[in-house]
Formats: structure tokens, C-alpha cells, sequence
């Protein structure tokens, strides 16, 4: 086990942010949740009194006869978030004091660093490079996380847990913010960061990210393991037989893709429909809110449905097209 | 806080609880952080203000004690006897001067009074009068009465008058005194000219006292080198009020522009640390040491100054900085592991001590040998002599083999366009001759003209090229020696061993030491043996006397070059082999011929055909088997052969009998236990097809001359550039890992002052490399063997020796500096510069003192020490001004001056050393001769000074001199005369007119001690009396007459020397033969 470089990359100034969020991340989920759980037990405690819950519903808390129902934003909001500004600040000048900026020395156009990272927070990005390619890892993916990150205002149809934290009520966002999040951004971002070494190969945490380290691996796209060889479509379209595998592969690769939009539609629709509480809100939704979140869902299911392809089956690519592949 | 309602508990959690602390304790560290940012920003950030303010103190401690000591000084100088006379001296001529002085500066006074009182009316007046004269000058000579109306104007303006307040001296004025025009003119003009005259005539009332005062200053400065003690009083006053602020340097050479376009880009902030290089602070006149500044044990105090004052002359800090020589990250001045560059990211780190010299590689790659860079030189050396330079080319170092490839092809080119050309003609003759008009035909046969002159070009061309082959050939040189011959050379079953055990066999050798197995070592054996000459044989030579061969090896200079004795009982030069061990390896017959003429080949070499030509090609063309430097071309295609040894060993002009006694010596140096296995296998032809390709493989062609081989490239990387490759470029195999954290692969770490350092870097790559090559083969696996590394391991006798030639790969890299800094030098220095390169090569100075300061090898040995100093060859550090440069040609091209009686010393035939005849190509001879010529700053080209010829008076005079008692020259000196040569230690006067310069000789002759410190020539012969020296001992009588310079008559009278005037001189001389015991005289 080789600590003493595991040790150089997680205190290397440029993984500050990495290792913080290796602990800051499990504590505010951890906090959150327990917060949430908490007003879970208030919140049935007031369903079950309904006069009691006229009077007093101040739901971050314990509840007390003598306590106003609402507190004014300012200043009790206020005053806390200008404290934490303070502490932020403090904390923010002594990391800058306290750690340099990583330069290195001038680049050289003639010699590549090995390996060549990203800044952190890209790292989960360059990581979706290996599975992708560049077109769908560094254009269309992005895209997509962007806009669904901008439409879900306007696809939640859960009117509750507005102002206080509450797992029972939000339980499908949350997991859906534990898997989007968590699971392929954050993730990716430590994998990137600690286990992909020189060559971008996988090194588990303690093992020597060694240059010259050599690894015998072959990716086959699927066409390939179904051995498509294009003569029947040459046949069809009267083309030699090199454009006919290319068009061969082209049309067999919209089947897989066409099962997985299905699978993982049924998959997405299977649990919107588990609970009571989902299947009210997808009674509350229009056909527009229920397509888009479906859509977006199926989109991020392909992540690990292709890590899965990739690492487990060594698949490179299962649609192959001349402009794109996926 | 909001005011609370009555009602509500106090313990309401939200609205209850004050915030007060919390915020408290926040702001005070949000404060607290704050100030700390501060303290980071200007004094974190910036540790060389505490570096300066120790340094003002310290300094200022010093300068104290300085001022008070340089005060003692200066009052012991100003009360000093001599000092008060000079003082004296000055009052009393300032005082002489002084009434004079005064009524001159009245006068003076007076005179720029008048001239100022003047000023207004004579420019009124001057304007007044010009504007005048141009009326009259404009109007037209036809216009009569117009133009005398003028004139009249004119002389009225010129007679009307100005009035002036005319000073009288004394303060006196006169109130509006008249002038005219004219009168203002000619006063003011005769005002410039007395007081021009009093100015002059003042000079020369004070010159007295200024020449005292001069006098006095003189004294003063010779008595009390370096600051006064008002200087160093400033300096005091300096330090007291001392400003912090970063020092730094803009690195630029002089005239770049504004935006440094066409500068080096850099600034150096090195100073604001190491304050004592600052010139301002410490003049150059003052060397500060840690120990001056009470700090001699302290490992934090960067404040000595630069140790090396004359290397600062020559690069000057405004243009050279500090980091462009030393390394490391000029601009940083926030730590000192940044400014010195010693962090992952930055290329280039400060130097460490022991590779200093690598700062002067950058601009100086083209210098051989660099002043104030030793460890630099030592590496280039090294790099030449331990046959780097075999596989890895380095620009700059030895390249004839390309040059001669390059020649030899442009001869195959012009050969190819000659015969073009040659078939050409004809068909253009036809053309005109079927031409169907006389002007086309015309043109026809001028065309056919022009190519036959065009081929007569040629064909001066090819014959230049070939000059210049020839001159290639006899300047290549191989680091080892010529394997074609072998088998004549060798004994066959110890070519095996030795390639097996290099160091074993010879612990100095400059053969690496290869890493190959048992098998491959058998083949290359047997390809060498059988790829070796047949013949012709031998010529079989009889044992002779070895006692008088050891001699001969101790006295003719051999040990300038080889050592003798093994371990520490080695004696000699380490240039070439230890000759210890030599009877196991060699054949009697060869070493006889080798030690006879080591230039000599069994057969020449021809480059075209690629084969050695033996007595069959000469027979072929009727010609007689001799090739030499005279006859060095082919018989078969009539371009240059190669006729010599590539070895830089030179002839050293022995008879047979004494080539044989020298080998009869050598073959006894061996081992008396010492057997070889047999090694039938070499005769294996199979064995030997296998031998060839591991020898390609192995690049043995780099330094050994082997048949098919001769055109084999060099098989190494170019190492021109070697110290500005990235490191991921090299190959630090499996120990990158440990490279990074300092752990060796012998297991020990790798430390500086004691610390555990990381060696991925450069200079641990090519520490780790030289040292022991084959570590970066080291656990790895090779399908084929022959992908293993090849570098051998060089076999470097010390730590210092690899340093020294890390320093010299450190400092070769891409240039990063402007052109302007290179040194390539466009005046005499350039002839320096070449000249070293062809010095170093032939080992000039293991025999000769080339540069002041130098040692030659045999200066250091045991045989030449105390008395017998006498015997060593002369010291050349003057001798471009001393000897005329046609002769220096003509001598190093035949050193015994002479074609038929060679064996001997042309010029000290006395001398036991013998000046070896080196076969040097017509361009090194050139070189040489401008380099001996530039280390004495003379001009170039040479001009030979006119001698006035004596008249017989004088004549008579300076054979008197010549012969007197007190200056017996002859005692000494050669005549030629054999019975009288056997006791003479100095050159023959004869060969004087065509050898020396008058000039040199002249101050030889006046002062030799001066010139060659130690020689045996007796200095004081002559005093200075006034502007000409005049013999020291009692002059014979003709000379009490004689006024001119008795020095000067003496060189004439030797540059006019004739053998019969010597002959005759040498029966008046006392006694030749008393002077023979004790007497060992040397020098010149």
C-alpha cells in the first residue's frame, strides 16, 4: 500500500475542495436528514390534532404553547446567515493565506502531463469522457444537466416541504438529488481525483500511480460482439460492403437504444407508482411535466447503465454512427 | 436586539437567544485574520525585509570598526615623514603660485566684467549693423544710387554710437562710456582673447602645485588601497537611515528597448536578500565575508559579496543579473526555496556549489576552455577523452567525420556534374556545326566554351575539397585504438579478458566498461581478430636494452602523457594509458614500430573505394607501396587516403635503436603471474558474423577505427542540448517513484547537508547515469537482450569527475539568453577560442605552461622538482610576442628543424624532452599559430619590425658586451659547436633573427624573470638609467662612449649574427667548460 502518495494527492492544494466535500457531504446529508426525520414525527403529531395544528405549526422545531407561530426573516434569519457569512469569510482567507495558488511551471507544448486532470470540479465531466464520446460526454451531457437542473421548478408537482426539511414528503426528489448528485457528480469527482492515475487507468486507493504501468484491455463495440458485418445492407442499398457496415451499424444500434428508452421508461414509470403519496402527484401532473421528467430521468439512467456496459461487459460503444457515437 | 413581548418565555429558542457572542467571537477572528493577511502581504510574503534589516545592523557594526581602523590608517600615512615633505611640497608651491594666481583671477574678474557690461549694447549693436548690411547686400548692383544710399546707411549705423557703463577693476565704473559699432566689435573680440590668454598663463603659474598636489594624491592612494574613511563613512550614514525595499535588476543587455524587445526578459530580485552583492551598498573595493560580519557560523546569512570580483568586470550585473548564471527563480522573493528555484515546478533550480560552472556553459558552449570555469573545463575534457564524444555528438566538440562525409560528397556531386558537362560539349558542338544560321551556331560553341571553363572551375574546387579531406583526415582522431591492426597489435587471448574487464586490467582506463555476456564478449572477439589486417608482416625486430629504454621513457617526456606504476604508485600524465600492464597485451614487433612512428599504418585507408589498399593496388599502377602525408592519394581514383593512425599520439622522432630499447622496456611491464585462457573460438567465422552485428550494436566504431566500420554514425543521443530536456524525457525507468522521494538504488538515501533530498531532477538523472548506467535497466524486461541499455559504464576515477561533467550536461541547454550573450567573440579572443580546442586535444600542456597560472603535468613530477627544473620545456605564456609567427608555422609543422637530422630538438637540442612531431593539419597549425599570436595580444597579421643594421663601431661595442666577463652569453647559450654544446643550456643565438621579435627579446634580456619567473637566464643584467638601460657589470671601455641604449644594440647585434662572427666569438669567451657542474639553466 503506498499511503505516503495517497497522502501527496489528497493534501496537493488543488484537492482542498475534494477532501472537504468527502466530509462535508455525508455530514449535511446526515444533518439534513435527521432534521427532516424529525419534523416528519412533528408533522404526525399535528395531522393527528387538527386544533393543535391551527395554532402552532413552526415546523423546524419543537413546539412550545408560549412561542409565536411565525418569526420575522429579519432579523432572525438574518442575523444567522450574517454570522455565517463571517465565519465563511474567515474561513476562506485562511485557506487562501494558509495555501498558494497551485501554479506550475510554463507549459510545454511538447510534453503532455501524465496525468492530465481537469480542475476538480470538472473532474467528474473528464471521468463521463471515458464512457461517451466527446460529443455526448462534453456537449450533450452538460447540456442536458443544465437544462434539468432549470426545469424541475417547473415539473415539481409536490406542493410540500417549502421552508422546512422533511424526508417522507420530498422522498422521490431526494433520492433523485442522491443519485443525480451523490452518486454521478460527486462520485465521479473522487474517482477522478483518487483512483485515475497516469494513463487515466484505474488505480484503487494505496496502489503506486506508476507511468509506465501497462494494461492489456480490449472495448468492443457492440455491433462487434454481435458480429455485424454490414452485407446484408450492402446488399439492400447496392453499396460496397465498408458503407454498408457503416449504415449495418447504424440501424442495429437503434435497437439496444430503443429497448433501454423502454426499460428504463417502465423502470422510471414503476417507481413514480410505488406509493400512495407518488401516485398522487403524478395525478397532479400534465402530460408536458410527466414527459420531460421522464425523459430527463431515462437520460440519467444511461450514465450507469453504461458504466455498467463498459466496466463490467467492456463494451465501447453501443450505437456507432459516422457523426456520433454512443 | 428587538424588544421582546412580555408574554413569550424567554426561552423561545429562535427569538430568545442573543447572538451577541457568537457574532463577538466571529468578528474578532474575522480581525484577527485580517491583521494576519497584513502580516503575511508585508512581512509573510516578503522574508527579505528581516534579511536586510540583519543585514543593516551587522554591516553597520562593520563599517564602524572599518572607519576606525581605516582612521588609524590615514593618520599614521598623514604623519608619515614622506607624506609631510609631499605636504610641504604643495604648500610651498601653492604658496609661490598664489600672488600671481591672484592677480590673474582679478584680471579674469575684471575682463568677464566688462564683457558683461558690454553684452546688451553689443548685441543691440550687432543686430543694428546686420540688419544693415543685409539692406544694402539685397539691393541690385544695377541699382547705383539705391545701393550707395545703403552704404551710407550702413557706415552711419556702424559709427553711431552705444553708450556703457564701463567697469574700471576695483569697483570703479565710468558712466556711459561712448563706443561706435565697430569699437563695440573689436573690444568685445579682444575681451575672449586676453582672458583665453590669462586662462592659459594662470595653468601655468599652478602647474608646479597641481603636479605636487598630484604627488601627494598618488602617495596617498598607494598607501591606503580600498575606501577612504569619508567613503566608508558614507556608507555608515546609509546603513543608519536604511530603506527596505526589494533591490533588483532588470536583465537586459545594454540598448534593449523600453519593452525589453530584445531583452533577456528576466529580473533578478536575487539582491534584496543577498544584499552584499549591491554595489551600492558594497563597492567592489570591499570583499565582505560571513566571518567580517560576525556571522562565520551562521547558515542564514546570504551576505557575502560576489567572491569572484574579475569575473563581475567581465559581466557586469546590470546586463548579466544573477539568475541567468547561477539558476534558480530570480523574480521570486517570497521564500527562499522559491527564489532558488528548488520546487517541483520550476526548470531551472539554483546551481548547487559543485556545479557552479554550469552558469557558463549556456554562453560559452563554444569555448573549450572557459577562465574561472575548472570544473567546467574538467568536463569538457573529460567528455573528449573518455570518448563520450564516440557515440553522443555535442556541438562544437570534434566533428571532422561529418565535415569530411560532407566533402567528400560535394567531390562525388562536382565528379557527376563534370562528366554531365563533359558530355554536353560534344553534342553542343554538333548543335553549331548543323546550326542553320552563324548566329545560333555562335551561340552553340560559346555555350560549349562556357562549360569547359565552368569544368576547369570544378575541377579547382574538387582539388581545394581534397585539400581540405587531407587536412580532415590527419585531424581525426579516435579516443581508442585502430582495431584493424589487431592482430599485429595484440595477443589473441587477451582481446577476451580485456573486454570483460576493463577496469580490472587497467583501474584508468577511458574504455567503459560494456555489460555483456560471456557469448556476446567471445563473438565480438572473434569478429575483431578476423576483422583485423593479415599484413603486410612485420618487420621482426631484436631485443634490445631495457635499462636504457626506461630511461629514455622518463627523460624524452612520455610521462607528460602516460603514467607508469600501478595505484598510487603511478607516475605521469593521466591524457593517456598506464602503461603498467602493456607486456601482457602487446607484440613485441608492433610496439617497436608504434614507438617509432605511432602514426604509422600497416595499410592507408581509402574512403571512396572503403578498403584498405594494400601493395597489390599500388602494383597495379606501377607504383612504389609508400603512402605518407606526401603521398596520400589513391592509386586507384586519385582521392585522398587516409595514411596515419587516427591517434593523437605523435612521433617523437626516435631512432630504431631507441624505439627498440623504449619497447624492450614496455614488454617487461606485465604481471609475471598473469596467464589468459585460450581462445581457439576466435577463428570461428560463425562466431564472427555474430561478433559484427554486436559491434554495430554496441557503437565500438565510435571510438575504434574497424574494418566495413569507418562510416558507422555515432549512436547515442545528442547530448548538445541534454540540459534543457524535460524530465519526463528522461528515463528514469523504475526508480521514478524512489527518484521523487530520495531513496537510491543502493539503498541509501540521497543526501544534502544531511537531509533526505529527491533526485528527479537533471542533475540526478546524470549523476545516477554516469555513475552506474545500467540501474535504469534494472528489473526490466527485455524479449530481446539486445534492447537493453547500451551506455557502458564510463569509468570516471572520482565524485569529482562526474560532477564535473553533470556541470557541464546542467549547463548545455537551449539557450534562454538574447544572441548578444553567447560568446562568440569577433576579435582576437576568437583565435583563443579556437586555439584551446586544438591545445586540449594534443595535450599541449602536459609538457608546456600555456596560460599564467597553468600547470603542465610534467611540472608536477618528481623528476622535474627543485633544481632540476631546468629540464622541463619551456614555459609558453609569452610566446606569441616572442617568437615570430612564420617561424612558430614552420616549427610546429617539423619541430627539429630540420628534414634530415631528426632526431633531436630543433630549437633546445639540449633538452632530454623532446618536442614530438604531431603531424598537425595545415588548418591547425593556423589555428595554433593566431592562438599563440592572441594570447600575447599581438596584431594580425604579422609584420616582421625592422632591426637598424649595426655599424662596425657599434659592432665592436656589442661584441665586447658580448663576450665581457659579467654577461659571458655564450657560457650558456648553443653555438653548434659539439664539444661545446654538451654543456649549453639555452638556444642558439643563430637561430634568433628568424625565430624571435626584437621587441620581446629586448625585455627578455632586461628583465627575464619577469617574463618566465624561475628561469635560469640571470635577470638584473642591465639598469635603467634615465630612458635607456645600460649594462649592469663593468662595461668594457669602447662603451663609456656609448649613449645609446645598450640593450637594444645588444638584440641587433644578435638579430645580425652571423655563424662565422660566432665562431669566432667563441674563442674569446672565458671558459665554456668551467660552467658545465650546477649549471641548469631552462626558461627560454
Amino acid at each position: 500500500m503506498d499511503w505516503h502518495q495517497l497522502w501527496e494527492i489528497a493534501s496537493a492544494p488543488d484537492n482542498v475542495p475534494i477532501v472537504a466535500m468527502l466530509f462535508l457531504i455525508p455530514f449535511y446529508l446526515w444533518y439534513a436528514l435527521k432534521q427532516g426525520i424529525e419534523n416528519d414525527k412533528l408533522i404526525a403529531i399535528l395531522e393527528s390534532d387538527a386544533n393543535l395544528a391551527k395554532t402552532k405549526y413552526r415546523k423546524t422545531q419543537e413546539w412550545d404553547p408560549k412561542w409565536d407561530r411565525e418569526v420575522h426573516t429579519w432579523p432572525y434569519l438574518m442575523r444567522m446567515e450574517f454570522l455565517v457569512a463571517i465565519i465563511v469569510t474567515v474561513l476562506l482567507m485562511v485557506w487562501s493565506l494558509t495555501l498558494n495558488a497551485p501554479l506550475e511551471e510554463p507549459a510545454n507544448p511538447n510534453v503532455t502531463m501524465n496525468p492530465a486532470k481537469a480542475p476538480w470540479y470538472f473532474l467528474g465531466l473528464q471521468e463521463m469522457l471515458v464512457y461517451f464520446d466527446p460529443w455526448i460526454a462534453g456537449v450533450v451531457m452538460p447540456t442536458l444537466v443544465i437544462v434539468g437542473l432549470m426545469v424541475i421548478p417547473y415539473i415539481d408537482a409536490n406542493p410540500l416541504g417549502n421552508g422546512y426539511y422533511t424526508y417522507k414528503q420530498r422522498r422521490f426528489s431526494i433520492w433523485t438529488f442522491m443519485f443525480g448528485f451523490v452518486g454521478l457528480w460527486v462520485l465521479m469527482i473522487v474517482i477522478g481525483t483518487f483512483i485515475r492515475g497516469p494513463g487515466w487507468m484505474w488505480f484503487w486507493p494505496g496502489r503506486t500511480w506508476d507511468a509506465e504501468r501497462v494494461d492489456y484491455a480490449v472495448n468492443r463495440n457492440l455491433d462487434q460482439v454481435f458480429g455485424i458485418d454490414g452485407s446484408w445492407t450492402s446488399a439492400i442499398f447496392h453499396t460496397t460492403k465498408d458503407q454498408g457496415a457503416i449504415w449495418a451499424r447504424v440501424i442495429f444500434g437503434i435497437f439496444p437504444l430503443i429497448a433501454f428508452f423502454i426499460v428504463a421508461a417502465l423502470l422510471v414509470h414503476w417507481i413514480c407508482m410505488r406509493t400512495e403519496f407518488s401516485r398522487k402527484i403524478y395525478q397532479r401532473m400534465s402530460l408536458v411535466q410527466l414527459v420531460t421528467m421522464y425523459t430527463f430521468l431515462i437520460f440519467m439512467f444511461s450514465l450507469p447503465a453504461k458504466i455498467l456496459l463498459r466496466l463490467v461487459f467492456t463494451i465501447h460503444y453501443v450505437w456507432v454512427t459516422p457523426w456520433f457515437s454512443i | 436586539m428587538p424588544d421582546r413581548s412580555p408574554e413569550l418565555g424567554p426561552d423561545d429558542p429562535i427569538k430568545g437567544r442573543s447572538f451577541a457572542f457568537p457574532l463577538l467571537i466571529a468578528s474578532l477572528l474575522l480581525m484577527l485574520t485580517v491583521a494576519w493577511s497584513f502580516y503575511v502581504e508585508f512581512y509573510g510574503l516578503q522574508p527579505w525585509r528581516e534579511y536586510q534589516s540583519r543585514f543593516a545592523k551587522a554591516y553597520s557594526t562593520y563599517l564602524a570598526k572599518a572607519v576606525k581602523d581605516e582612521k588609524k590608517n590615514e593618520d599614521a600615512v598623514y604623519a608619515s615623514a614622506d607624506y609631510k615633505a609631499l605636504l610641504a611640497k604643495v604648500d610651498a608651491a601653492e604658496k609661490t603660485a598664489k600672488t600671481q594666481d591672484e592677480q590673474i583671477a582679478k584680471q579674469i574678474a575684471l575682463l568677464d566684467d566688462q564683457r558683461a557690461a558690454l553684452g546688451d549694447a553689443f548685441k543691440d549693436a550687432r543686430g543694428k549693423i546686420g540688419s544693415l548690411v543685409y539692406q544694402y547686400e539685397i539691393v541690385p548692383d544695377a541699382d547705383r544710387s539705391t545701393k550707395e544710399a545703403r552704404k551710407k546707411d550702413l557706415l552711419a549705423g556702424r559709427a553711431s554710437v552705444w553708450k556703457v557703463d564701463w567697469p574700471l577693476g576695483d569697483g570703479r565704473i565710468q558712466k556711459d562710456k561712448p563706443f561706435t559699432g565697430d569699437e563695440l566689435n573689436d573690444v568685445f573680440t579682444g575681451i575672449i582673447a586676453q582672458r583665453a590668454a590669462l586662462v592659459a598663463q594662470r595653468g601655468d603659474v599652478d602647474k608646479p602645485a597641481k603636479e605636487a598636489r598630484d604627488e601627494l594624491n598618488q602617495y596617498a592612494s598607494e598607501h591606503l588601497p580600498g575606501l577612504s574613511s569619508t567613503s566608508l563613512e558614507l556608507l555608515q550614514h546609509s546603513m543608519r537611515d536604511f530603506d527596505e525595499r526589494i533591490i533588483q535588476i532588470n536583465v537586459n543587455p545594454p540598448g534593449a528597448s523600453l519593452n525589453n524587445l530584445g531583452g533577456a526578459g528576466l529580473v533578478d530580485r536575487c539582491q534584496s536578500c543577498h544584499v552584499g552583492t549591491e554595489t551600492r551598498y558594497v563597492p567592489s573595493q570591499v570583499t565582505l565575508t560571513k566571518a567580517d560580519l560576525g556571522m562565520a557560523k551562521s547558515k542564514d546569512a546570504p551576505y557575502t559579496s560576489h567572491p569572484d570580483g574579475l569575473l563581475l568586470q567581465t559581466h557586469p550585473l546590470e546586463k548579466f543579473g544573477c539568475s541567468p548564471c547561477h539558476g534558480g527563480n530570480g523574480r521570486a522573493v517570497n521564500s527562499v526555496e522559491r527564489g532558488h528555484g528548488r520546487y517541483e515546478h520550476w526548470l531551472y533550480p539554483l546551481y548547487y556549489p559543485e556545479n557552479y560552472n554550469a552558469g557558463c556553459q549556456q554562453c560559452h558552449s563554444a569555448d573549450m576552455v572557459t577562465e574561472h570555469a575548472p570544473v567546467l573545463n574538467q568536463g569538457k575534457q573529460l567528455y573528449r577523452q573518455k570518448g563520450c564524444i564516440g557515440c553522443h555528438r555535442f556541438q562544437g566538440f570534434d566533428n571532422q567525420d561529418e565535415q569530411l562525409v560532407n566533402a567528400r560528397q560535394q567531390i562525388l556531386s562536382l565528379a557527376k556534374s563534370k562528366s554531365d558537362d563533359l558530355l554536353e560539349i560534344p553534342r553542343l558542338q554538333k548543335l553549331g556545326d548543323t546550326a542553320p544560321s552563324n548566329a545560333a551556331a555562335e551561340a552553340f560553341y560559346a555555350q560549349a566554351t562556357n562549360l569547359t571553363v565552368d569544368i576547369s572551375r570544378m575541377d579547382a574546387t574538387t582539388e581545394s575539397l581534397e585539400q581540405r579531406s587531407h587536412d580532415l583526415l590527419q585531424e581525426i582522431k579516435k579516443v581508442g585504438p585502430d582495431l584493424k591492426e589487431a592482430r599485429q597489435k595484440l595477443r589473441k587471448e587477451w582481446i577476451p579478458y580485456w573486454i570483460g574487464h576493463t577496469t580490472e586490467f587497467r583501474p584508468t582506463t577511458k574504455m567503459p566498461q560494456f555489460r555483456m555476456s560471456q557469448d556476446e564478449i567471445q563473438a565480438i572477439s572473434a569478429f575483431i581478430w578476423q576483422d583485423s589486417l593479415p599484413g603486410p608482416a612485420l618487420e621482426k625486430q631484436a631485443p634490445a636494452n631495457s635499462a636504457h629504454g626506461k630511461e629514455l621513457l622518463e627523460e624524452r617526456g612520455c610521462l607528460a602523457c602516460h603514467a607508469i606504476g600501478e595505484g598510487a604508485n603511478a607516475v605521469g600524465g593521466t591524457f593517456a594509458a598506464n602503461l603498467s600492464r602493456i607486456g601482457e597485451k602487446e607484440n613485441y614487433d608492433y610496439l617497436v614500430r608504434w614507438v617509432h612512428n605511432p602514426r604509422q599504418r600497416t595499410r592507408p585507408y581509402c574512403p571512396y573505394e572503403k578498403k584498405d589498399l594494400g601493395p597489390e593496388d599500388y602494383a597495379k599502377h606501377n607504383l612504389p607501396y609508400v603512402f605518407d602525408l606526401d603521398h596520400s592519394r589513391c592509386p586507384n581514383d586519385g582521392h585522398e587516403l587516409l595514411v596515419q593512425q587516427p591517434t593523437i599520439m605523435p612521433s617523437l622522432r626516435l631512432s630504431d635503436a631507441d624505439s627498440r630499447d623504449i619497447a624492450s622496456f614496455l614488454i617487461t611491464q606485465k604481471h609475471a603471474d598473469a596467464t589468459y585462457a585460450a581462445a581457439d573460438y576466435m577463428d570461428d567465422p560463425q562466431l564472427a558474423a555474430k561478433g559484427k552485428d554486436l559491434v554495430r550494436h554496441y557503437g565500438c566504431a565510435g571510438c575504434h577505427e574497424i574494418s566495413g566500420m569507418e562510416d558507422e554514425g555515432r549512436i547515442g543521443t545528442e547530448l548538445t542540448n541534454e540540459g534543457s530536456k524535460p524530465i519526463e524525457r528522461l528515463d528514469f525507468a523504475l526508480w521514478t517513484e524512489d527518484a521523487k522521494r530520495g531513496e537510491q538504488p543502493d539503498g541509501k538515501p540521497y543526501l544534502r547537508d544531511g537531509k533526505q533530498m529527491p533526485w528527479f531532477d537533471p542533475k540526478g538523472f546524470f549523476e545516477h547515469k554516469l555513475e552506474n548506467p545500467a540501474i535504469y535497466d534494472q528489473g526490466k524486461y527485455h524479449a530481446n537482450p539486445m534492447d537493453a541499455l547500451r551506455m557502458p559504464k564510463p569509468n570516471l576515477q572520482s565524485q569529482d569527475e562526474v560532477q564535473a561533467l553533470v556541470t557541464m550536461l546542467l549547463g548545455s541547454t537551449d539557450p534562454t539568453l538574447p544572441p548578444e550573450y553567447m560568446y562568440k567573440p569577433a576579435d582576437r579572443r576568437k583565435y583563443i577560442q579556437a586555439g584551446w580546442w586544438i591545445v586540449t586535444k594534443y595535450n599541449c600542456i602536459g609538457c608546456h605552461q600555456i596560460d599564467v597560472g597553468q600547470k603542465s603535468v610534467l611540472q608536477t613530477l618528481p623528476m622535474y622538482q627543485g633544481d632540476l627544473k631546468g629540464n622541463l620545456p619551456p614555459v609558453l605564456t609569452t610566446e606569441g610576442a616572442r617568437v615570430n609567427p612564420e617561424w612558430l608555422r614552420g616549427f610546429l609543422a617539423n619541430p627539429a628543424l630540420s628534414t634530415t637530422d631528426s632526431n633531436r630538438n630543433g630549437v633546445r637540442q639540449y633538452l632530454q624532452v623532446r618536442m614530438p612531431t604531431f603531424s598537425l593539419s595545415n588548418d591547425e597549425i593556423r589555428k595554433l599559430t593566431l592562438f599563440f599570436e592572441a594570447m600575447s595580444a599581438q596584431p594580425d597579421p604579422f609584420i616582421p619590425p625592422k632591426v637598424e643594421p649595426l655599424s662596425d663601431a657599434e659592432r665592436a661595442m656589442a661584441r665586447g658586451l658580448f663576450t665581457s666577463p659579467a654577461a659571458p652569453c655564450l657560457k650558456c647559450h648553443m653555438t653548434g659547436n659539439e664539444a661545446h654544446d654538451k654543456n649549453a643550456s639555452a638556444p642558439n643565438f643563430l637561430l634568433a633573427h628568424e625565430r624571435l621579435q626584437p621587441a620581446w627579446t629586448a625585455r627578455w634580456i632586461t628583465d627575464p624573470a619577469k617574463i618566465i619567473p624561475g628561469t635560469a637566464m640571470p635577470s638584473g643584467l642591465f639598469r635603467k638609467d634615465g630612458d635607456i638601460w645600460v649594462f649592469a657589470g663593468p662595461t668594457p671601455g669602447a662603451m663609456q662612449q656609448y649613449h645609446g641604449d645598450q640593450a637594444d644594440l645588444l638584440v641587433r647585434y644578435m638579430f645580425t649574427l652571423t655563424p662565422q662572427e660566432q665562431a669566432a666569438l667563441l674563442g674569446r669567451t672565458p671558459s665554456a667548460s668551467n660552467s658545465a657542474a650546477g649549471k641548469q639553466s631552462g626558461g627560454k
